[in-house]
């Protein structure tokens, strides 16, 4: 389970970085079109897959910063050890129910577009299949952290 | 056993705002639990086909690969490097200059919340940036705790009417869906709204809502405080070259609104050409050495997946929603409201309102805005209106003073004991204000529709008669055949 948890600490601290080649690809997709009148579908495409991996890791990584909105107006008055609990239960009963269900119902559609390595339907352009391999990442992602959170010893919040 | 389908997706709804509320559980966590429970107990009942599960990795693949939705880094990435960078410092330093008298810090609070808004589009980063720089001053100026937390939570939701906020994006795109379904299920001819129409039909309501915010915070503050330290203005005279890059900031953010209004520039690439320059400035300006930057990193990749798990929790429970039929008797019940436009509308803006005690703008958005919106629409043409009604609600369930986010945020951020009773006052006159925004759009619509061409419009004479919308409608309520999945628009 640590080399788990090391392995997602080091996958998010490697993803964190996307954020930079994603703002200067979709900043770059305006003058291209407007003024080079080339390539801006080829930056608008390379950014959407790089998006969609930088987002999918990118809620496992809320999860590990304590990041996730809640309302806490009434659950501050509860002790510690009824807060660890409800968020057990939120893991059991959400997280790791929700990640299997998508896990399962996307396999065979993800499998398939990456044997295939599908291009985006509309410029043809490669790189789609990725879209879709990081939805199973994200629940593979949401599954490992959602296990870990419920192992004690394993849990460090912020540990990117 | 079919028929009681719909009102368990109505039970998983009440679960929400309860969970959400009484469990301190992230609320996307709370949506996620609901709809798997949702589904389950259909599966196990027999009474809906769990193959209808099958939907759900196409719908998230959307969100994917949703161009709108490229908008969340960026902005999350800006509103973190503007809390990094001096920018906020030099504004609120300049906006001082221009305001008036004792005001002055208030007024400037009010401003710098407008103009930070459209920049880094969400009302948490707002938050952030207002307590860093306005709140001291604010204090320093012998602003009690309340008003300062009050100001601080009405400037950070500013941005949320200004464009182009991730808010009025992210309903923009909902609202698309929304009119795409009514249009599509009456056959009326209209022109589909998209996120530019909501911009510029918010664009006058903001203006005037800004505005209002302003001449109160100059009206409750014009009188000196006993414990005024000293003359702020003179302490906080901007340098020239703070003075160089306000202009150059406020240059660029109306450059940006202006491409984004005009439709020279999408709202995406806005908000990257923001993120962009302020990168570009803080590498140029050293102000970004890698431990800075890769904290900035680490900070804006956990934002974006708090607001993007949202979505997909949100995206999921609507989907249960959906295979349960629970947003065909929430259409049903607001087909049989009474009365005309106004009185379906204003019934279903107070539900949203009522969400609102429970639920945050983002989750009404994912959650309530799918269901409702449709069929309120359906009666409704003027979708520009409807949109922009909406978004002065979500606006409003900001600063809700029980749990409105804005509110939680300045709580947390602030980390001072602020007395319910004190800040509810504090917030009060922001709250009527908005409020009277609310009653003015809701009947005068032509403000949505300020400088509106005749090509702009969306909403056309119904191409059918009243008799023939209400048999059409008939027609979409089957009580017993599961809902179809395919009736959202894909992009």
């Amino acid at each position: 389970m640590r080399f788990l948890d090391q392995f997602v600490g080091f996958l998010l601290a490697a993803a964190k970085w996307l954020a930079l080649p994603i703002v200067t690809l979709l900043f770059l997709q305006w003058p291209l079109r407007t003024m080079l009148g080339l390539y801006s579908r080829e930056a608008n495409d390379l950014g959407q897959w790089l998006f969609a991996l930088y987002v999918a890791v990118s809620i496992t990584a809320a999860t590990r910063a304590r990041a996730h909105l809640a309302a806490d107006t009434m659950a501050r008055h509860y002790s510690h050890a009824a807060r660890e609990w409800l968020a057990r239960a939120g893991v059991v009963f959400g997280l790791i129910p929700w990640s299997i269900i998508v896990l399962v119902t996307s396999w065979s559609l993800v499998r398939n577009s990456t044997l295939l390595l599908e291009r985006f339907p509309d410029t043809g352009n490669p790189g789609y299949f990725i879209i879709k391999l990081a939805l199973l990442l994200m629940a593979l992602l949401v599954l490992v952290q959602g296990l870990l959170e419920l192992m004690p010893p394993v849990r460090r919040p912020s540990s990117q | 056993m079919t028929e009681l389908m719909p009102w368990l997706g109505l039970s998983l709804l009440l679960l929400v705002g309860l969970g959400v509320v009484f469990t301190g559980i992230p609320a996307a966590v709370v949506l996620l639990a609901a709809a798997c429970f949702g589904a389950v107990a259909g599966a196990i009942s027999g009474a809906v086909p769990v193959q209808l599960l099958g939907a759900l990795p196409e719908r998230l693949i959307n969100l994917l690969e949703n161009d709108l939705l490229q908008a969340i880094p960026l902005y999350v990435l800006m509103g973190t490097l503007i809390n990094r960078l001096p920018i906020a410092d030099a504004l609120y330093r300049c906006c001082l200059v221009f305001a008036p008298g004792p005001a002055a810090p208030v007024v400037s609070g009010i401003a710098l919340g407008a103009l930070l808004g459209p920049m880094n589009g969400s009302v948490g980063a707002s938050v952030l940036a207002l307590s860093r720089v306005a709140e001291p001053r604010l204090a320093a100026s012998g602003i009690s705790l309340p008003r300062r937390a009050a100001v601080i939570t009405v400037a950070s939701t500013l941005g949320v009417v200004v464009p182009p906020s991730l808010v009025l994006i992210l309903l923009g795109d909902a609202m698309l869906n929304a009119h795409t379904i009514a249009v599509t299920a009456i056959g009326r001819d209209d022109r589909v709204i998209n996120t530019q129409d909501v911009f510029h039909g918010a664009l006058v309501p903001a203006a005037l809502y800004l505005a209002a915010c302003l001449i109160i915070g100059w009206w409750f503050n014009r009188r000196s405080k006993p414990g005024e330290t000293a003359p702020l203005k003179t302490a906080l005279r901007p340098t020239v070259q703070q003075a160089v890059l306000a202009i150059v900031t406020v240059s660029a953010i109306l450059i940006l609104l202006g491409g984004v209004a005009t439709g020279y520039f999408y709202a995406v690439e806005a908000a990257a050409m923001g993120g962009f320059i302020l990168l570009l400035a803080g590498f140029v300006s050293g102000r970004l050495p890698l431990p800075v930057l890769n904290e900035i990193l680490r900070e804006a990749l956990a934002l974006t997946g708090a607001l993007f798990f949202l979505l997909v929790a949100a995206t999921t429970l609507t989907l249960v929603l959906r295979i349960l039929g629970t947003d065909q008797l929430v259409a049903g019940w607001i087909a049989a409201i009474p009365g005309g436009t106004l009185s379906a509308t204003v019934i279903v803006l107070a539900g949203i309102a009522l969400s609102a005690l429970v639920l945050d703008a983002f989750e009404i958005i994912f959650v309530v805005v799918p269901i409702v919106i449709p069929p309120l629409l359906i009666r409704v043409a003027d979708a520009r209106w409807v949109a922009v009604l909406v978004l002065l609600a979500l606006q409003a369930s900001f600063i809700n003073p029980l749990i409105g986010y804005a509110v939680m945020m300045t709580r947390t951020v602030l980390r001072q004991a602020i007395p319910f009773p004190a800040l509810l006052r504090s917030l009060l006159p922001y709250l009527f204000a908005q409020a009277a925004l609310l009653l003015a759009v809701l009947f005068l619509p032509q403000l949505t529709h300020v400088g509106e061409g005749v090509d702009d419009r969306s909403r056309k004479p119904p191409a059918i008669s009243n008799e023939e919308l209400e048999r059409r409608f008939e027609q979409m309520l089957p009580p017993t055949v599961p809902p179809p999945l395919d009736v959202e628009p894909r992009r």
